[in-house]
């Protein structure tokens, strides 16, 4: 009898869960330090305000949302997504078109909005430099790309993304204002000049750990990881000069479940408020151009967003367009 | 009437009882499960290998006409060998001791072995990253005797990877030789030092001939285990040293290209099988765990 009391307990709960759960809404993006900040500033006030539970999913993998979007089986609702995949993916039907009578873009800064895709976050690749390790740090994109001047490995991001063909491009003398259309032969003739003194790092975590242990004691690093290596107490440099902007963006895949709560979480994760909480915990800038305001000024200092005099911007809507081409380039080159 | 026969032989063969389940219908759950979500999955991206971005053998071509790939197969295929050929050398000599040592001392070199074994990858993938590096224990330990006056680039190249790999492989080179030399009666050796054999002899004349099977067959298991490897070599190796399965996940992942994907996957499969094929044909089964 004590059995069947328990069993019919259990059954009373999931079905009185079942309302709770179909309304929970899913949030991937890429794990670490980034993703816990991204719960804590977006996803708790979010569940807080409406009630709405936001379970967390990650890594973020384009090979997932295509399987997902293809079977019409898409369990994620909010996907944090590299700003070149977001204007790809847009065009190619993978999701769905953003509803701007709840998130209000008239304060994003429109380098970060499409009709499918906001920005999450921006960062800036600038160069890191672990000054225990080495004599000078260099300061430019040309001292990086100097071996002589700057001897020993240098990290850089591994996988085809805006960054380090600007970086190279930049390096050998293209003016900031002339990099697009990239001129890979250029980009990839520089690049070989270092290809032996290059490790390359695949996420933000190993990033922070060549440049600590000085397996590569400079590099290309996200700005956010250079601000938590300082923090650590490491005694990093890190040059601005014309730092590379790129940026995250929040999509919604095609057939998403929950989509106008979907649409909800990211009117909140791009107000003003979430996106200058989300800058205090990770050191990238918001896309919100508001948010600046309510943060501390020293604090404000340290984004991106203070450097904007020396800064390059990755062209999204180019990589968008060229992404595939330089990507097959791009590895193939890796290899040789 | 027939009917009758068979319900009088049942009484004499009481209990009556269903067939009894043999051990092919037992594995059938499970095998049900494979099918399901192992081999239908496997089966649907191979598909997409001829019908993506448009039907035919297009991906094919380009797989084999591009030097990219041909040299990632080929390096895939060179750092197996090595792999294989590291592990036999640093192996025997391992499987050699096991057998001859006291049956006490054995068991705790088996524990470090299984132990190891049980350790999780991604960990120990790690833990030689930490040892290898430019500012790791060993860089710091050659250093610090005066070997060498700089660091040693001990990974992020083949080097990292093929001590990576190797250092997972050991037991599986080292169970099924240690089983092969064990039932080695030592008599033959002392019959080969009795007629005169040295040392060296005897091992090469005699005891490398006998453990022959044995280094086949765990030699092979390596070989094809090495083939489809992806932690080791994508976290300890560098971007020249790309293996087949890195390829592939980077097709589906990264490049959202599975119609190339699937190619590279199928011809990874292919070859696979093909080496398995030929490890059943000459090593059987009944060798590979050890027995």
């Amino acid at each position: 009898m004590k059995k069947l009391f328990a069993l019919a307990a259990a059954a009373a709960t999931i079905a009185t869960s079942m309302p709770a759960a179909a309304a929970d809404i899913v949030f991937t993006s890429w794990g670490g330090t980034t993703q816990d900040a991204q719960k804590i500033t977006w996803a708790e006030k979010f569940t807080e305000k409406t009630g709405i539970n936001v379970l967390q999913d990650g890594p973020t993998d384009y090979g997932k949302l295509k399987a997902m979007v293809e079977a019409g089986a898409v369990t994620w609702d909010v996907v944090d997504v590299e700003g070149d995949y977001a204007a790809q993916a847009g065009k190619n039907g993978l999701l769905e078109k953003l509803d701007f009578s709840v998130i209000d873009k008239s304060k994003l800064d429109p380098r970060f909005v499409t009709d499918y895709s906001v920005g999450s976050f921006y960062y800036s690749f600038v160069i890191g430099c672990n000054k225990d390790a080495v004599d000078g740090c260099p300061k430019t994109w040309a001292d990086l790309f100097d071996t002589e001047k700057f001897p020993g490995k240098r990290a850089f991001y591994k996988w085809s993304a805006p960054g380090v063909i600007e970086a190279a491009l930049l390096a050998d003398g293209v003016p900031a204002d002339q990099l697009y259309p990239l001129d890979l032969d250029r980009a990839f003739k520089k690049l070989d000049t270092i290809k032996q003194d290059i490790i390359w790092w695949s996420g933000g975590a190993q990033s922070q750990q060549l440049l600590a242990s000085a397996e590569a004691p400079y590099g290309s690093l996200w700005n956010g990881r250079m601000t938590a290596l300082a923090e650590s107490g490491i005694n990093v440099e890190t040059s601005w000069e014309q730092n590379i902007t790129a940026a995250d963006s929040l999509v919604v895949p095609k057939g998403a479940k929950n989509k106008e709560a979907a649409m909800q979480f990211i009117a909140l994760a791009t107000s003003a408020e979430a996106q200058a909480d989300l800058a205090k915990a990770t050191g990238y800038a918001p896309i919100n151009l508001d948010s600046p305001k309510l943060m501390d000024a020293e604090l404000a200092k340290t984004l991106p967003d203070a450097q904007t005099a020396n800064q390059v911007n990755a062209d999204m809507n180019y990589w968008a367009e060229h992404r595939d081409a330089i990507g097959e380039r791009w590895y193939a080159w890796q290899t040789e | 009437m027939v009917a009758q026969t068979e319900t009088e032989s049942a009484k004499h063969y009481a209990p009556v009882r269903a067939r009894r389940p043999t051990d092919f219908d037992l594995t059938l759950p499970a095998l049900g499960l494979l099918a399901l979500f192992f081999v239908l999955p496997v089966a649907m991206l191979l598909t997409r290998s001829v019908t993506e971005p448009v039907p035919g053998l297009g991906n094919y071509a380009e797989l084999m006409g591009s030097s990219t790939y041909l040299r990632v197969f080929a390096n895939t295929f060179m750092v197996s060998g090595l792999v294989t050929f590291v592990s036999l050398l640093i192996g025997f000599p391992v499987a050699w001791a096991l057998a001859i040592m006291p049956s006490r001392l054995a068991s705790v070199v088996f524990a470090i072995l299984l132990l190891s074994m049980w350790t999780n990858l991604l960990a120990r993938t790690y833990a030689w990253m930490v040892l290898l590096q430019r500012t790791g224990v060993i860089n710091k330990m050659l250093i610090g005797v005066g070997l060498v006056d700089k660091p040693l680039p001990l990974v992020n190249n083949l080097t990292g990877v093929t001590i990576g790999m190797t250092y997972i492989m050991l037991p599986f080179i080292i169970l099924p030789l240690y089983g092969v030399i064990r039932k080695i009666d030592p008599a033959i050796l002392q019959a080969a030092a009795l007629c005169g054999a040295n040392r060296w002899q005897s091992l090469v004349l005699v005891l490398l001939p006998l453990a022959m099977p044995g280094m086949a067959a765990g030699a092979l298991m390596v070989f094809v285990m090495s083939l489809g490897y992806f932690v080791t070599p994508a976290l300890l190796g560098g971007t020249a040293n790309m293996m087949l399965a890195e390829l592939i996940a980077q097709f589906v992942q990264s490049l959202v290209n599975w119609g190339m994907g699937g190619a590279a996957a199928l011809v990874l499969l292919v070859v696979t099988l093909a080496l398995y094929a030929v490890q059943l044909r000459f090593f059987g089964t009944d060798r590979l765990g050890g027995s």
